[in-house]
């Protein structure tokens, strides 16, 4: 057991490395001189020479990725070439609100698709199930600011139950921070939400056909424990591994949904970072959310020798 | 359904004695073989939605300039912001374009978009995962490479790929195609591995079979229906992406209407004049959702055993 465990976070090093790689090859072949950005349009060539040498620009790829490779070991992600800030700074200022957007959306998720995923298993074939798995075939197809638009339209613009754009730092207190929170949520958690669902559904479909449960319905276990203790206990590592692998979606869809939502978040950098071309803000965002989700798929992979402790690698 | 049920009540009956052998009629309800679109449809109804709906957007994007359209980029400020009517069908956007306009041209990005990296990335993870699950030495190098990949959300992945080149078609194209390659390589890869431990490959080498001619004769026949079902989804999954980094302002150049640049351009005045957000928006998850269906009901089709799992 903890062989495996160790196995499984050594592993995560080699993966996190190529990301590395990749993303410092990004800002390597990016388009532009940064020498010549911050020489200026005054400067002569020999100055820019100057500047890239001080730089340590004109060295070879491998000196300079490992070089950056230590830095980022130490969280000195570079500076940003446009407001000229260390980019770990920056995005420290950001960290809240994406978080907080990420935080809620995953337990709000959570806690609607799976007892979704349950009951539709439960009631296979019915018009719940039918209802439910239509709404799942939408969720893919609907991209995450039109249902943000939809959301923002009726419920904040129409109807007024929610704040329309805008983001409460939790410090304001608790229930101004999640009423900022909720419709963006909603918005960005569709796709998470179908996704988690869709995967409940086959796999208690699976689990409810298994003997152990008909025994416990003969041995007279009520419906509910037999659904969710008997049944969802089992089914919860293929459940999990999707809860992780749809991190990479939340990612994505968070850029935009802050976008819709004026939620002055990472996502809001990114797009200020990439109107801009600020090559080490876009690249020490990237490996950021990078790592942040090999880091989730490396605690949902431990979370499963808690599910299931028949798991042994 | 009919069938088990009638049988069961048969059963439950005390045997007095042995009934005569019912017809076949009278077991099995009557066949009636249902042949040509109307069979199609009957029995695959989610494909032929899919096919249906898509069908129709692909007419919509090649007929465009003979559906009442003007051309989607002349400006007309004068007549900006116009709520729908007789001359503006969807109205018109904070330049006077002509949205109704905009939205049909648009089509045409969004199709050709989705249409191409769905092939492109097939072939290329095809390729991938084919040499992957055969040439043993390569096989872990290029699946670290490919875990190093997937390990970068596709979007960010997109965008930053964007950030690097020009904004065009084409360089929208690529950088999808490149966040969509790892996926299909895996699943290529996986199949692979799995049929080359068939008894059927193992009598090919036997027999002296070229490994060449075994890949393109036992293996690649195979792999085709996975990854028909895989390259629909990535045709969906491609087209919200163009508009995710058209609307963020890192894909289609703003002057191409794509469905997710007109929707960029309504997003400052959403909430007074939503139509110019509502109707691409109504456009790009139909054709989506068409794609979608046509995947599901491939899936279903090609693999019974898969219909009931997901």
């Amino acid at each position: 057991m903890l062989g495996y465990l160790l196995r499984r976070v050594l592993s995560t090093i080699p993966v996190m490395a190529l990301v590395a790689l990749f993303v410092f090859s990004l800002l390597y072949i990016a388009p532009g001189d940064p020498a010549a950005v911050i020489a200026g349009e005054q400067a002569s060539p020999e100055d820019v020479e100057k500047i890239r040498a001080a730089l340590g620009l004109d060295r070879p790829f491998l000196v300079r990725f490992s070089e950056w490779s230590l830095a980022v070991l130490s969280s000195d992600l570079g500076i940003s070439m446009f407001t000229g800030m260390p980019v770990t700074e920056l995005i420290a200022q950001r960290i809240e609100p994406t978080l907080s957007l990420m935080v809620v959306t995953i337990t709000l998720s959570v806690l609607l698709a799976v007892p979704i995923g349950v009951i539709a298993a439960r009631k296979v074939d019915s018009w719940w199930d039918r209802t439910f798995m239509a709404f799942a075939v939408l969720g893919f197809s609907v991209p995450v600011f039109v249902v943000g638009y939809l959301l923002a339209y009726w419920f904040a613009l129409e109807l007024d139950w929610f704040p329309v754009q805008g983001y409460t730092p939790i410090a304001k207190g608790f229930w101004p921070w999640l009423q900022n929170l909720i419709l963006p949520s909603i918005a960005l958690g569709f796709v998470y939400i179908a996704l988690i669902a869709r995967i409940t559904r086959a796999t208690m479909l699976e689990v409810l056909s298994q003997d152990y449960v008909r025994t416990a319905r003969a041995k007279g276990v009520a419906e509910g424990p037999i659904l969710y203790l008997h049944a969802l206990k089992n089914a919860a590592v293929p459940i999990v591994t999707v809860i992780g692998i749809g991190v990479a979606l939340l990612i994505g869809g968070a850029v935009v949904t802050e976008s819709v939502f004026a939620i002055p978040g990472l996502g809001r950098l990114t797009i200020d970072a990439i109107v801009r071309r600020d090559y080490p803000m876009i690249q020490g965002i990237v490996l950021m959310f990078s790592f942040v989700y090999v880091l989730v798929n490396l605690a949902v992979d431990l979370v499963y020798v808690v599910l299931d402790p028949r798991i042994r690698y | 359904m009919n069938t088990p049920a009638s049988m069961h009540d048969r059963a439950a009956q005390p045997r007095t004695a042995f009934p005569a052998a019912p017809a076949l009629g009278d077991v099995l309800p009557p066949m009636r073989v249902r042949t040509g679109v109307a069979g199609f449809a009957y029995r695959y109804p989610t494909m032929a939605i899919g096919l249906v709906l898509l069908a129709l957007m692909l007419l919509i994007a090649i007929f465009a300039p003979y559906l009442g359209t003007v051309d989607p980029t002349a400006l007309a400020p004068a007549k900006r912001t116009r709520e729908p009517s007789a001359e503006f069908w969807f109205g018109s956007d904070a330049f006077g374009r002509d949205v109704y306009s905009r939205v049909l041209y648009g089509a045409r990005v969004s199709l050709a978009v989705g249409f191409a990296v769905a092939i492109l990335a097939s072939l290329i993870g095809l390729l991938i995962g084919t040499v992957s699950g055969f040439v043993r030495a390569l096989d872990g190098v290029v699946m670290r490479v490919m875990d190093g990949l997937m390990s970068i959300p596709p979007i960010l992945l997109a965008i930053a790929l964007m950030a690097l080149t020009r904004a065009s078609v084409q360089n929208v194209i690529l950088a999808i195609t490149i966040a969509e390659i790892p996926r299909v390589a895996r699943l290529v890869r996986g199949v692979v591995l799995s049929l080359r431990e068939q008894p059927y490959v193992d009598a090919a080498i036997a027999a002296g079979t070229s490994t060449p001619v075994i890949i393109l004769r036992h293996i690649l026949p195979n792999t085709i229906a996975p990854l028909t079902v895989q390259a629909t989804y990535i045709c969906g999954s491609a087209m919200i992406i163009e508009s995710i980094l058209s609307f963020i302002g890192a894909g289609t150049p703003p002057i191409i209407p794509s469905w997710g640049n007109i929707m960029a351009d309504g997003r400052t005045l959403w909430q007074v004049k939503p139509y110019i957000i509502v109707f691409p928006a109504i456009f790009l998850s139909m054709t989506v959702l068409a794609v979608n269906l046509l995947g599901d009901g491939l899936r279903d089709a090609l693999d019974p055993r898969m219909a009931k799992r997901v």
